[in-house]
């Protein structure tokens, strides 16, 4: 080899050795600044590939009775929404009307903005289903909890209702909807390169579920209520209602409905006007109901006695410049019975005997002019003046339940003390409020001077008294009729507006129940026993037996007379089929029939056909086959 | 046989090995995730069930359904007061 050809193979390894330090050089400054001039940036970017964090959603606590009966529970349901820049502008007829809207409406949401937008929340999983069924580019389905309250109008007013947002806006929901709302959990899990997650997640925030309620309602009791209240709104054609029902010995409320009813599940579809709990929000002048107040504090002065003899002036009685009126004239009475006949006039001389401050003070420690601390947002106080502020006129209206104003819930707290023998027990809605409640009980009247109300309630409920429409067949019934007018917005009382209440404790020799019935505008009859002592009879007579408390039935030839149960639809039959053995065997016994069945279940064939034609001692065969 | 066997050939075999069995499982942790994950959804679909199911057997059991279905399928009518013994 030439020294020439030496030196060109040299200089082409020394060539390639320098290209090859040139491109280790280029090589080491490319790792230098993968590896450290970029080194955050680019483990950010290979995090962000590796893991993935998601939103675990917390759900919403649920509400149960007191006998742990769902109340109100979430469910997860899909929502609709879009990407609206990605929505192809031809496919949007068929999303139209595939959501139910027209095609403006939608081209109009769509165009409001280029991102997210949702159009239509919390629809049915099928109408979803269908939705995405279509296959439509910038379409998603997201998953959102919806609240049911499956009693609806029934526990409506009490319960209030859920916003799309998951925020408790009205009634319990809202009271407690810190405690009921849960907090969403973040996750972070490590993906593989198919998007699986890898083992070893960790929780960024624990997910904490929404802590569960339990009140102290019966949802028995409450359907009772609601149903009375409701037909006895109706036959009067009044415009409201509500009604209380209260355990005395503890203050547990068993039940609180108003009427009209609102759907909660539906809520959109009514008035704000019609979301509230008239049970604590509106306040009413409790009329005669207050009287037995009145008279426990005359007794509990020591000045009068239940035998002690009023002369209640024949119908009327100046007081200042003000004239008090009866409605039925009475001559003397003694206490008890101006409680049964109900005289305004004998409780107003009561109360000016003993003056303004102890009738206050009875009032006050009642329950009267405070709120009750139950937690339900919206509670009125009602309305009381200070005795200060009274002077005669005020002191006897007062007396007779004018010139206050009282929540359906504070009267039904008031019976209780007479219930409780003089003690009054906080009313309380949550079971996690019990013990809270019963240990904070105050003396309002001693317990001689409640049980001797308790006597006169009695008497007022007997067939001399204003009450007697409020007693059910085999219990005692001790209760009080009010009726009052309506004070008009303008100044004085509304003409022919009128309050209708009865409020009451059953059995009065052994109390379980407190009810408190107000009715609204009335248009039939106006007074109390006319209209709010049915109601309460009809919630009594069935929450009693319901409770376990039996009659006391001296004379027990009622129950022989038990009318036989509604069986008009079996009599108007034509023919068997598709009848029960019980509804055949009512039919033929109703109209004497000579029975001959065959097999068990359903009525398949009869003999002969036309079962009308029948008539007594005929022969009926029928064929059931399961 | 003890012709190829030499001390040296201990350690890649070794290595080789504790290869294997960490690839093996890897393998056997996906596997298991993969489960978990699947197990996780259907834990979650069934509590979900559970939520519904509750709110029909309130709905299906709420006293005004249960007071309306008596009076007008089985022709009952509510009891009176005396007509209910309590042992």
């Amino acid at each position: 080899m030439s020294q020439k050809q030496d030196v060109f193979i040299r200089r082409r390894i020394e060539a390639l050795a320098g290209l090859l330090a040139l491109g280790l050089i280029v090589l080491a400054v490319r790792a230098v600044d993968l590896q450290w001039m970029q080194a955050e940036k680019l483990t950010d970017l290979a995090e962000k590939q590796r893991y993935r964090q998601y939103t675990a959603l917390a759900p919403r606590g649920s509400i149960t009775d007191s006998k742990g009966r769902r109340l109100a529970e979430s469910v997860e349901i899909p929502s609709l929404a879009a990407i609206a820049d990605e929505v192809p502008e031809n496919r949007i007829k068929v999303l139209a009307k595939a959501l139910g809207v027209s095609q403006k409406k939608l081209q109009r949401k769509l165009n409001k903005r280029t991102g997210f937008v949702w159009l239509a929340r919390q629809v049915t999983p099928a109408k979803a289903d269908a939705v995405m069924a279509l296959n439509i580019p910038g379409i998603r389905k997201e998953m959102e909890w919806r609240r049911y309250h499956p009693l609806g109008p029934e526990t409506g007013h009490l319960l209030g209702f859920v916003g799309v947002d998951g925020q408790g806006l009205e009634g319990v929901e809202r009271t407690w909807n810190k405690r009921l709302t849960g907090e969403a959990g973040i996750r972070q899990v490590r993906r593989d390169a198919r998007g699986h997650s890898l083992p070893g997640g960790i929780w960024l925030r624990d997910p904490v579920p929404g802590q569960s309620i339990q009140l102290t309602l019966d949802s028995t009791i409450q359907s009772i209520a609601y149903a009375a209240l409701a037909d006895g709104v109706a036959k009067q054609q009044a415009i409201g209602g509500s009604v209380v029902v209260m355990r005395p010995k503890d203050g547990a409320i068993l039940a609180m409905v108003s009427w009209p009813g609102y759907n909660p599940n539906n809520f959109r579809h009514y008035k704000p006007g019609e979301w509230r709990n008239r049970a604590i929000t509106d306040v009413f002048e409790p009329g005669s109901t207050l009287k037995p107040f009145t008279i426990a504090a005359a007794l509990a002065s020591g000045r009068w006695q239940a035998d002690t003899k009023v002369f209640c002036e024949n119908g009327a009685m100046r007081v200042a410049d003000y004239i008090i009126h009866d409605d039925h004239k009475e001559g003397w009475l003694d206490v008890t019975g101006i409680l049964v006949k109900s005289s305004n006039i004998g409780v107003a001389k009561l109360a000016l005997d003993i003056g303004a401050d102890p009738l206050y003070d009875m009032l006050s420690k009642a329950g009267f002019g405070h709120r009750s601390h139950t937690g339900l947002s919206g509670e009125s106080p009602g309305i009381i003046l200070p005795s200060r502020r009274w002077g005669p006129v005020e002191t006897a209206n007062i007396a007779f339940g004018q010139g206050v104003a009282v929540t359906p819930l504070q009267l039904a707290t008031a019976f209780s003390v007479l219930a409780n023998g003089g003690l009054f027990i906080p009313p309380y809605l949550f079971m996690d409020q019990k013990q809270s409640a019963t240990s904070a009980f105050v003396r309002v009247m001693p317990e001689q001077i409640s049980n001797q109300v308790m006597s006169m309630l009695e008497y007022a409920t007997s067939t001399d008294g204003t009450g007697s429409k409020a007693v059910p067949t085999g219990y005692r019934i001790a209760g009080k009729t009010g009726t009052a007018q309506k004070p008009n917005p303008k100044g004085g009382y509304s003409r022919g507006k009128y309050n209708a209440v009865f409020a009451g404790v059953a059995p009065a020799d052994d109390p379980q129940l407190v009810i408190v019935v107000v009715v609204d505008e009335p248009k039939k009859s106006h007074y109390g026993g006319q209209v709010a002592a049915p109601i309460f009879r009809h919630i009594a007579e069935s929450t009693l037996p319901y409770l376990g408390i039996s009659t006391h039935m001296e004379d027990d030839t009622a129950w022989r007379t038990m009318p036989v149960a509604h069986q008009a639809p079996v009599l108007q039959a034509k023919n068997l089929y598709g009848m029960s053995m019980r509804e055949v065997r009512g039919f033929a016994a109703q109209r004497g029939l000579r029975l001959h069945v065959h097999g068990s279940g359903w009525v398949t064939r009869q003999t002969p056909l036309n079962s009308i034609s029948l008539k007594q001692g005929d022969e009926l065969e029928v064929w059931l086959n399961d | 046989m003890r012709s190829w066997l030499r001390p040296w050939l201990i350690l890649p075999l070794m290595l080789g090995l504790f290869s294997a069995t960490q690839v093996w499982l890897s393998y056997l942790r996906y596997d298991l995730s993969l489960e978990t994950q699947a197990l996780s959804a259907e834990k979650q679909t069934a509590l979900k069930e559970i939520s519904k199911l509750r709110i029909e057997i309130a709905s299906l059991t709420r006293p005004e359904r249960l007071r309306q279905l008596a009076r007008t399928k089985l022709d009952m009518a509510p009891p009176n007061p005396m007509q209910v013994i309590h042992q």
